[in-house]
């Protein structure tokens, strides 16, 4: 052990890969991250010099699905991504090491690697009660997650639960959970949002980090543009039906056999900003929409409260679950329609008088001036 | 005088758990179990819509992913007196499969492994040697001499380069390490196969949930329809990526996982003796055959083991309010009637009332509130379920499946029927159940086929999807069976809203702390009287509780 | 005519007039097309979806309207700077103390003729009386919150330019959820605007006997001018 770390090329050929299966890797590598044939030897260079980078993964108040969805991704294969591409020095789920071993690691990486780990977080910060509801060593996520992004090169927020807070901080959120941008400023912070996102979302995000150095372009939530900037709805391959006017009405009816539009069983679809419908999930291999269920928007900030998920419209704040904004409405409507018609009927009955004031007004000689609106 | 060891994290888990021991002349003498993240679901699933509490429950946990979505919408169908149709029955039981056959796996290999495998003495392993021994052990292709000298040369660089990464800090080259190391080098080549392999499986989820983690459920059946005529239903060609998908998987457990369990299970015997713990089992049962409604026809049947007597096997019911209750004595909780209360789910109560230490802390206060997690007991036992408990009652239950299966292991290994009650016992029952599972999946599947050639392509019942269908009150029970043991929600629906919704959890009974009596639950039992070689390097502990499979947010949830 | 006379008054000017019905079509069409989009209907379609395109002609025309509409309401901004003293700005926002005095004692007065439909003074004013132009500044505030809403979703599905002045609206409301949300409900007040708004002209048209309603065919109305 000991001198310079080797470069992620180094490795490779170590480990018995030929130059040629390094340089289609990097190639991979470009086209996942969207960079143009012009940039390639970019991406070598980069993976011909540098050591591996350091990372740190944290846990907070999360289900875990986030590190479960890493570990499914196929293009790069995650045995290559922990071994070969990044040294992961803390994750809780993974590593070797427990109790104060695993803080040696951790606290190991953040003084030897100042300013140039990778910070990771899967899962949101509980701020109410001096945030005792989550404590790791005895110390609360909101301490260790300020000590750790003080000295990170950049952080990447998993999942809907470091991005957006997802479910814990749904109404009426109990613990006071957080998401990270919300905690820390002044760090470069990437959201990648979805309960869970998808793993090669998730791969692709590291790989791009560790072969361009910098961070991808993101848009006004912090998502990175190349996954995040189509609607669910705009990439359904069952929109052709939604464009026909074509429903499924109730599940397994004939035209969820058929495969229709799931907009009426509450799809989210056209209001949710994923890339499900293109990279699809586990390899490929379906997607929500595509398994017969509504997309339940599991990427958009506070999708819990849009509930409830089989319906379009969300309940009407204050008036029971069974009510929206169209119930409300039509109510409203009925109500106005009515006040019309009783003000109709007033007017009328009163018109013999009112109508004999105005012509008596519009008549010369009737009344004198000064008293015509007595 | 006892020393009190701390270690937290524990980690190669789900969650957040501290384990605090007291260690009197090397060994364990008491223990304390704590669980350190709360989310408070069972707050914030109330006044929603119940046909959605699958989803929020189903994000209690993405390791058991399923499970808890499988639980809830047999809770509502229960509550709102729903069959669901033979098909999604089928599908139910094929993703449940699919669960625990991806879940045992990481398990042993990603989660449990290292506790004995020793990851750096690989790289002293003859290949040439290593690849005999794994021929011997099974038929699996991966085991030339080639192999596994690639594999020591990448691993001697990933070792070179200094950056020693998820292995950094382990307790290498602790004396509690037995295996040669030709067996540690085959442990760290399905390490890695194991982590491309269990990706695959779980695609079940995705052809009839749409996504794994967290595949799609509907409360009346499976959202996926079936049209053998259309691209876009469940036809014969998703039909048959599921059959091979299980196929490999069997061919996966067959040839790896159980050769593999065996090999290192023989090298620590000793572990039969350590680690019992509890002496009481409880499985609610699960994989229905006739219907959630006929309890004689499931795979794993439903019942209780008391004092260990295999001769007797005690009815449970979830309904029945003396049965099923919480404590939260030494939780950070409050109940309105007073914290030595019990409840049972239905009127259960979920006030987070934080009273521990004021963070940072070096110890928690044992002798008062000291987790997150409640404490159930069944007719006020401490019980512990899992993989062991379901494989004994299946066995007092009579299933001769299960005897077969657990008399082989028991010979294979040349143990007694009592080295089952313990840290090894526990590792090996999982390993068998996964064996049954995958044998029992592709009987599922070739039922769903039989089904559907006869005809019945039904997937959901929507009779009673209408809220304006169902009662001004109902409540119901939904209990199942999750990878770490019975898993059980209960809900209380209002006017079409949830009223009270309680999840009690498998790492909820396994983990909690003591209740009001003191008894103390299945961790804290285990770990007394386990050895400790070095207190600075508690391995022995990880062990213990790594056999349970610890997954703390479903626990607290 | 003892002391008052009738005068025929120029008022409402040709743009106010095509404004006004342009505005009121596309307010009918976005209504019924966008409830078409946030609840859409069974079609008894027959065939394939390939042979149809129903829906997204719904969608269509939904945007179509909303370009005329928002260009439309540009062109009344312009219009109440440009325009006569009737269309003009101030005919809405009482931006001096002086006017607000004068449209507040305007507005109870309304209120009286309205609601206890008491007979008052004739109207001071000759364009809108002053309730009326607070409540269609309302509804100026609600187009445009509908045009913000309305761009800043499509945003999404679009390459021009003009949508994208509005996308910032979509993580300010916190997703496209929201903004939907937000941009349905508006519809109802579209809806319950137009119910009242009908019936108030009809109602003001026969107790005031100014020609009301012609004038926003017309232009013209009828004003009781004192000697
Ligand atoms: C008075 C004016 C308008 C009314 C009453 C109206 C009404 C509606 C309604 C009810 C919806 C359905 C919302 C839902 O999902 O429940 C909708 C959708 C929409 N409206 Fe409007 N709208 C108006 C103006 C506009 C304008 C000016 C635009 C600008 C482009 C616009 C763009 C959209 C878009 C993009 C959608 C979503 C369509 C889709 O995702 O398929 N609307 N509108
Ligand atoms: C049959 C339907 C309608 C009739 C007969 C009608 C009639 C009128 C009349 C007579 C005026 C002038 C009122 C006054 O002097 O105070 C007016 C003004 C106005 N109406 Fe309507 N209207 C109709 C529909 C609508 C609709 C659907 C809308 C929009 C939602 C609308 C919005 C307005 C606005 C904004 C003004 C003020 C115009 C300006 O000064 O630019 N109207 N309408
Ligand atoms: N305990 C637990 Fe679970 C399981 N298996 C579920 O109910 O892990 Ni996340
Ligand atoms: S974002 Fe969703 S998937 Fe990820 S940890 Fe949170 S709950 Fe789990
Ligand atoms: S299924 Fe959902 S996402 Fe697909 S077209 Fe229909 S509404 Fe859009
Ligand atoms: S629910 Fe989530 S997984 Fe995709 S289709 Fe919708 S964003
Ligand atoms: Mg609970």
């Amino acid at each position: 052990m000991g001198g310079a770390p080797l470069s992620i090329w180094e490795q490779a050929r170590l480990q018995g890969h030929s130059r040629r299966d390094f340089l289609q890797f990097c190639s991979w590598l470009a086209a996942a991250a969207g960079i143009q044939a012009s940039g390639l030897s970019q991406v070598v260079h980069a993976l011909d010099t540098k050591p591996r980078l350091p990372v740190v993964w944290f846990h907070f108040q999360e289900c875990t699905c986030c590190s479960e969805s890493f570990i499914r991704s196929s293009h790069p294969i995650v045995s290559d991504i922990i071994l070969d591409k990044i040294s992961l020095d803390y994750t809780e789920t993974l590593q070797a090491a427990a109790g104060h071993q695993a803080e040696a690691a951790l606290h190991e990486t953040m003084t030897k690697h100042k300013g140039e780990y990778l910070m990771l977080v899967e899962g949101s910060v509980p701020s109410e009660a001096d945030g005792v509801y989550c404590c790791i060593a005895g110390r609360t996520a909101l301490d260790i997650v300020r000590e750790a992004a003080a000295d990170a090169k950049a952080i990447v927020a998993w999942g809907s639960c470091a991005s957006n807070g997802c479910i814990q901080a749904s109404r009426p959120n109990p613990t006071g959970a957080t998401p990270i941008h919300q905690l820390i400023s002044g760090k470069p912070t990437i959201n990648v949002p979805g309960c869970p996102p998808i793993a090669e979302v998730m791969a692709g995000t590291i790989v791009y980090l560790l072969a361009f150095e910098r961070i991808p372009q993101l848009d006004g939530l912090g998502r990175p543009k190349a996954f995040y900037s189509r609607r669910v709805h705009d990439t359904c391959y069952r929109r052709p039906n939604y464009d026909a006017g074509l429903f499924v009405e109730s599940f397994d009816d004939e035209n969820a056999k058929r495969g229709y539009c799931l907009y009426k069983m509450g799809c989210r679809g056209p209001v949710t900003y994923n890339s499900c419908g293109v990279i699809r999930w586990n390899n490929g291999v379906s997607y929500p929409i595509q398994s017969g269920h509504g997309c339940i928007g599991c990427s958009e900030a506070s999708f819990w409260d849009n509930g409830p998920f089989y319906r379009h419209l969300a309940s009407f704040p204050g008036f029971g679950i069974e009510t929206t904004a169209d119930t409300v409405g039509v109510a409203v409507g009925a109500v106005t329609a009515a006040g019309i018609a009783a003000h109709a009927i007033t007017t009328n009955i009163r018109k013999r008088k009112v109508i004999a004031e105005g012509i008596s007004e519009s008549t010369p000689a009737t009344k004198g001036e000064g008293e015509s609106h007595g | 005088m006892a020393s009190r060891i701390v270690i937290d994290p524990i980690t190669r888990i789900e969650g957040h758990l501290r384990i605090e021991i007291e260690v009197k002349d090397g060994r364990v003498v008491d223990a304390y179990s704590s669980g350190t993240m709360v989310r408070g679901f069972e707050l914030i699933l109330k006044g929603r819509d119940p046909r959605d509490a699958w989803a929020f429950t189903e994000r209690a946990c993405g390791v058991c992913t399923t499970v808890h979505a499988l639980a809830s919408v047999r809770t509502v169908e229960d509550a709102l007196g729903i069959a669901v149709p033979p098909n999604a029955e089928l599908v139910r039981n094929l993703m449940f499969c699919a669960q625990y056959l991806q879940d045992h796996v990481v398990h042993f290999y990603h989660l449990h492994a290292l506790d004995w495998v020793d990851v750096v003495s690989a790289l002293k392993a003859d290949p040439k040697q290593t690849s005999a021994l794994a021929q011997s052990l099974s038929s699996w292709p991966k085991s030339s001499p080639g192999y596994f000298s690639d594999l020591q040369r990448r691993l001697a660089a990933f070792v070179d380069s200094g950056q020693l990464g998820i292995f950094a800090h382990g307790y290498w080259g602790h004396s509690a390490y037995k295996l040669p190391p030709e067996v540690n080098l085959i442990g760290v080549a399905h390490y890695l196969e194991a982590l491309e392999w269990q990706k695959n499986i779980v695609r079940v989820h995705t052809i009839f949930g749409g996504k794994n983690p967290h595949p799609n459920y509907l409360v009346g059946g499976a959202p996926c329809a079936i049209n053998l005529d259309d691209a876009n239903a469940i036809n014969a060609e998703r039909l048959a990526f599921v059959g091979r998908l299980f196929e490999e998987a069997q061919a996966f457990v067959e040839q790896v996982y159980l050769p593999d369990l065996l090999a290192v299970a023989g090298f620590y015997k000793d572990w039969g003796a350590i680690g019992g713990g509890l002496s009481n089992y409880l499985a609610y049962g699960d994989l229905p055959t006739r219907g959630y409604g006929d309890l004689a026809g499931f795979k794993f049947p439903r019942g209780a083991i008391l004092d260990r007597n295999l001769d007797q096997v005690v009815e449970v019911d979830g309904k029945d309010p003396d049965q099923v209750r919480e404590f939260i004595s030494h939780s950070w909780y409050a109940y309105s009637d007073g914290d030595d209360a019990s409840k049972h789910p239905w009127d259960g109560e979920t006030r987070l009332n934080y009273t521990g230490p004021r963070p940072p802390y070096e110890q928690l206060e044992v002798d008062q509130k000291y987790s997150w997690l409640k404490t159930p007991r069944w007719k006020g036992h401490p019980m512990e379920v899992g993989p062991l408990a379901r494989l004994l009652v299946a066995y007092a239950s009579g299933s001769a499946e299960v005897k077969e299966e657990v008399g082989g292991a028991l010979k294979a290994l040349d143990v007694p029927v009592a080295a089952l009650f313990s840290t090894l016992g526990r590792t090996a029952a999982r390993g068998l159940e996964t064996r049954l599972i995958a044998r029992w999946s592709t009987e599922f599947y070739q039922q769903l086929l039989d089904n559907i050639k006869n005809g019945d392509a039904r997937m959901a019942d929507q009779t009673k999807w209408d809220p304006s269908t169902w009662p001004a009150e109902a409540r119901g029970v939904g209990l199942s069976e999750a990878p770490r043991g019975a898993l059980a929600h209960w809900i209380v629906i209002r006017d079409g809203a949830i009223d009270n919704y309680q999840l009690v959890v498998p790492s909820t009974w396994n983990a909690s702390p003591r209740d009001a009596q003191g008894q103390r639950s299945a961790y804290e039992a285990a770990l007394i009287g386990t050895p400790i070689a070095d207190p600075e390097q508690p391995l022995e502990v990880l062990r213990t509780i790594h056999s349970f499979d610890p997954c703390i947010a479903c626990a607290v949830h | 005519m003892n002391g008052a006379t009738i005068e025929r008054v120029y008022v409402w000017q040709l743009p106010v007039r095509l404004y006004h019905w342009v505005n009121a079509a596309c307010v009918a069409t976005l209504a019924v097309t966008g409830y078409m989009i946030g609840r859409p209907m069974t079609v008894p379609v027959i065939g394939e979806a390939s042979f149809s395109y129903f829906f997204g002609w719904v969608r269509f025309i939904h945007f179509v309207a909303a370009f005329v509409f928002f260009f439309n309401f540009l062109g009344r901004i312009y219009w109440g700077f440009a325009g006569n003293r009737y269309a003009h700005w101030d005919q809405f926002l009482p931006l001096t103390p002086r006017l607000l005095r004068k449209q507040w004692r305007e507005a109870v007065e309304v209120m009286k003729v309205d609601i206890l439909q008491a007979k008052v003074e004739p109207m001071e004013s000759v364009g809108h009386n002053a309730l009326a132009g607070w409540t269609y500044f309302l509804s100026f505030l609600a187009f445009l919150f509908q045009s913000v809403t309305g761009f800043g979703m499509y945003a999404a599905m679009s390459d021009a330019w003009l949508p994208h002045m509005f996308a910032w609206i979509v993580p300010l409301m916190g997703g496209d959820f929201a903004v939907r949300q937000w941009h349905h409900m508006m519809m109802w007040f579209f809806i319950v605007f137009s119910m009242i708004h009908v019936y108030l002209v009809f109602y003001h048209d026969y107790v005031e006997g100014r020609g009301v309603i012609s004038s926003m065919a017309g232009g013209w109305k009828f004003v009781e001018r004192r000697k």
